[in-house]
């Protein structure tokens, strides 16, 4: 793992491509990248091993030149190596997509369903409903890009 | 002979069909710009993650895992995509020989057809056919991919298939469309090519790593094998209308000549008949007077 620091380093950059069923979706330079995989947060840094991985249900966060993009992404695998980041996955969601109604509908009915019904496998469909609808507000919330505060 | 009334009549036939031939070949082309633009979506996400599961299957380890793993074949699961609906030339043809001829080679075979035309065809023939699946909607296409992706992996881990293939056709121009038949499990084992030194590491194991990529590569493959089929039929239906549509335009030509000549036919007789009648009619003055 490189140690460099993002900031310093600004002619090392990862090449970020997202690619989803809909074709190439979003290519893009980035410091640094924190993805949401199936065992817990990874942030990758220019100058990284080389590692596939699962990705789980989260917010995909990019970080370039102190500002801060946040996208949606459901599952998908990602391929990551010294100067590059692959992600592919069904689902990947910037902020303007997101309907954020349908989000909130889709929260309030997991929510209550989730009170209302024991059921274990119910239950479990959706909590995965109400983790994504969680995850497109909180995304939604962020059209503005604004500053991010470094949290090393 | 036909009359000039009955040649009128097959004018106006022709022409109604023509009129209908040419809206489905519209219906085609707009269809086929639709399913283009969803194939040419799908393509890359597809063709990545083909490229990731053949690297997986150069690491060691991959061979015992149940996805790669060959074991002896009792019986193969086919996955056959033809259309529900017809005129569009030799495509549904082309595609059914060509599964009909790979089962012919010794296979215990089980089928899932998609299509109506695919189901009578193997019907008729008496073949294994376990689950069909006609009038598929558009839209529900991607979603029914990845169940689809999951009864075939549910039944491969639970043996009641050894080998499955997948029969679609490939859509390679709007002239030019190839049926293939393609094993999808177990996945090629590439450990026989010279194993190249690689540093990947896979999270948080290669087992779970390859429980949760195959689905996905599942899902895409056969979302894209039916994206691959759905365009060359679109292609195959417009390729046809627009040569029906011209063969209606030159039946319409002759038909039309044939009807001038009638009618110039029927004006020379009748003048023929009224400058003989006038004839007769003038020599019997003559001889009166």
């Amino acid at each position: 793992m490189d140690m460099q620091q993002p900031g310093i380093m600004n002619d090392k950059k990862i090449d970020l491509t997202i690619t989803t069923p809909r074709g190439v979706k979003f290519v893009e330079k980035a410091d640094r990248v924190i993805m949401r995989c199936i065992d817990g947060d990874m942030g990758v840094l220019p100058g990284h091993a080389r590692v596939s991985t699962v990705l789980g249900d989260g917010i995909l966060r990019i970080l370039n030149n102190g500002i801060e993009k946040k996208l949606a992404v459901f599952g998908g695998i990602a391929e990551i190596d010294d100067k590059s980041v692959k992600i592919f996955s069904t689902i990947a969601q910037r902020p303007e997509e997101i309907d954020r109604e349908r989000a909130e509908r889709d929260r309030q009915e997991a929510e209550t369903a989730i009170r209302e019904e024991s059921e274990e496998v119910r239950i479990h469909s959706l909590q995965a409903k109400l983790r994504r609808s969680l995850v497109r507000i909180e995304v939604s919330l962020h059209i503005d890009e604004d500053e991010y505060t470094e949290e090393l | 002979m036909s009359s000039l009334r009955d040649i009128r009549q097959r004018i106006d036939n022709v022409r109604s069909t023509e009129k209908i031939i040419k809206a489905m070949n519209m219906v085609a082309s707009a269809k086929l710009q639709r399913a283009r633009a969803q194939l040419e979506g799908v393509r890359p996400i597809y063709h990545e993650l083909k490229r990731v599961v053949t690297d997986i299957s150069r690491y060691k380890g991959t061979e015992t895992h149940a996805f790669f793993e060959k074991r002896k074949v009792k019986s193969s699961l086919y996955v056959v995509i033809t259309s529900d609906r017809g005129l569009s030339g030799s495509y549904n043809a082309n595609i059914m020989s060509k599964a009909l001829d790979h089962m012919n080679h010794g296979k215990n075979e089980k089928i899932f057809v998609i299509g109506a035309k695919g189901h009578e065809y193997f019907k008729k023939r008496n073949k294994n056919i376990i689950r069909t699946v006609t009038n598929i909607n558009d839209a529900h296409v991607y979603y029914g991919a990845e169940r689809l992706a999951n009864w075939i992996i549910e039944l491969y881990l639970s043996d009641e298939a050894d080998e499955v293939f997948i029969v679609y056709t490939h859509f390679e121009s709007v002239l030019n469309y190839v049926p293939y038949v393609e094993q999808v499990l177990p996945l090629p084992i590439k450990s026989e090519e010279y194993a190249y030194e690689d540093d990947m590491k896979y999270e948080p194991d290669i087992h779970a790593f390859i429980d949760h990529l195959i689905p996905l590569y599942l899902h895409m493959n056969l979302f894209r094998a039916f994206s691959e089929s759905h365009t060359s039929e679109q292609a195959a239906r417009m390729v046809n209308m627009d040569s029906a549509g011209k063969n209606a335009s030159k039946l319409i030509e002759e038909l039309t000549h044939m009807y001038n000549r009638r009618r110039q036919a029927n004006i020379t007789q009748e003048l023929s008949e009224i400058v003989g009648s006038a004839n007769v009619l003038s020599k019997g003055e003559s001889h009166d007077s």
